[in-house]
């Protein structure tokens, strides 16, 4: 019974520390997300024409490996 | 009168040469530009780009990868058939393992009716047994 206690006061207490972590990085992966699609719909001709020359690189170095 | 005639030098001559080829060049870029721009706007037009990237950034972005990677010659090669084996596999398991889980939910079900039935048969049967038995 005590180990239980033990375990389970023990894991309140990372919960409790890594919680505001978590929230932490889930708010900047929420912004970052935000900022990324954002910039994606400001400049959509930029950032599909950079994405079809990286296509293009990946296949031309996978045709070559 | 002393008539005066102007004489272009060899130099002068190569020179204003020099400068119409430069100017026909500038003017040809331009041109071309002109055009791929006007190209590109038609493009973006008739494929309706900009509605499709606000409607699914990431797609659109994963879309143009994948193209640029076929232009690129990649698709006959080993890294595509891991790519290819990766999504199967992913996909298998998540399209089959849904259906083999109701597939055994639903026998297992089955069985286990049988088996209360088979359960509740033994005990009419041995209730059916017990009575003869009562009544000796």
């Amino acid at each position: 019974m005590e180990i239980a206690e033990q375990i389970e006061s023990t894991v309140r207490d990372v919960g409790a520390r890594v919680r505001p972590q978590l929230d932490d990085a889930k708010r900047r992966l929420t912004s970052l997300n935000g900022s990324v699609t954002g910039y994606i719909k400001e400049n959509p001709g930029r950032c599909l024409i950079g994405a079809i020359a990286i296509g293009f690189l990946v296949g031309k170095i996978a045709r070559r490996a | 009168m002393r008539r005066m005639v102007v004489m272009e030098t060899p130099e002068q001559t190569s020179s204003n040469g020099q400068r119409n080829q430069a100017s026909w060049v500038n003017d040809s870029a331009h041109k071309a530009w002109d055009r791929t721009r006007g190209a590109v706007s038609e493009l973006k037009r008739a494929a309706a780009i900009e509605e499709r990237v606000n409607r699914n950034p990431y797609g659109s972005l994963a879309a143009a990868l994948g193209i640029g990677y076929v232009l690129g010659g990649g698709i006959f090669t080993p890294l595509t058939s891991k790519i290819v084996a990766l999504g199967l596999r992913i996909g298998i398991r998540l399209a089959v393992l849904p259906m083999l889980k109701d597939e055994i939910s639903v026998l297992a079900d089955a069985l286990g009716g049988e088996g209360q039935v088979g359960e509740a048969g033994k005990g009419r049967r041995g209730s059916k047994a017990a009575k003869p038995s009562d009544e000796r």
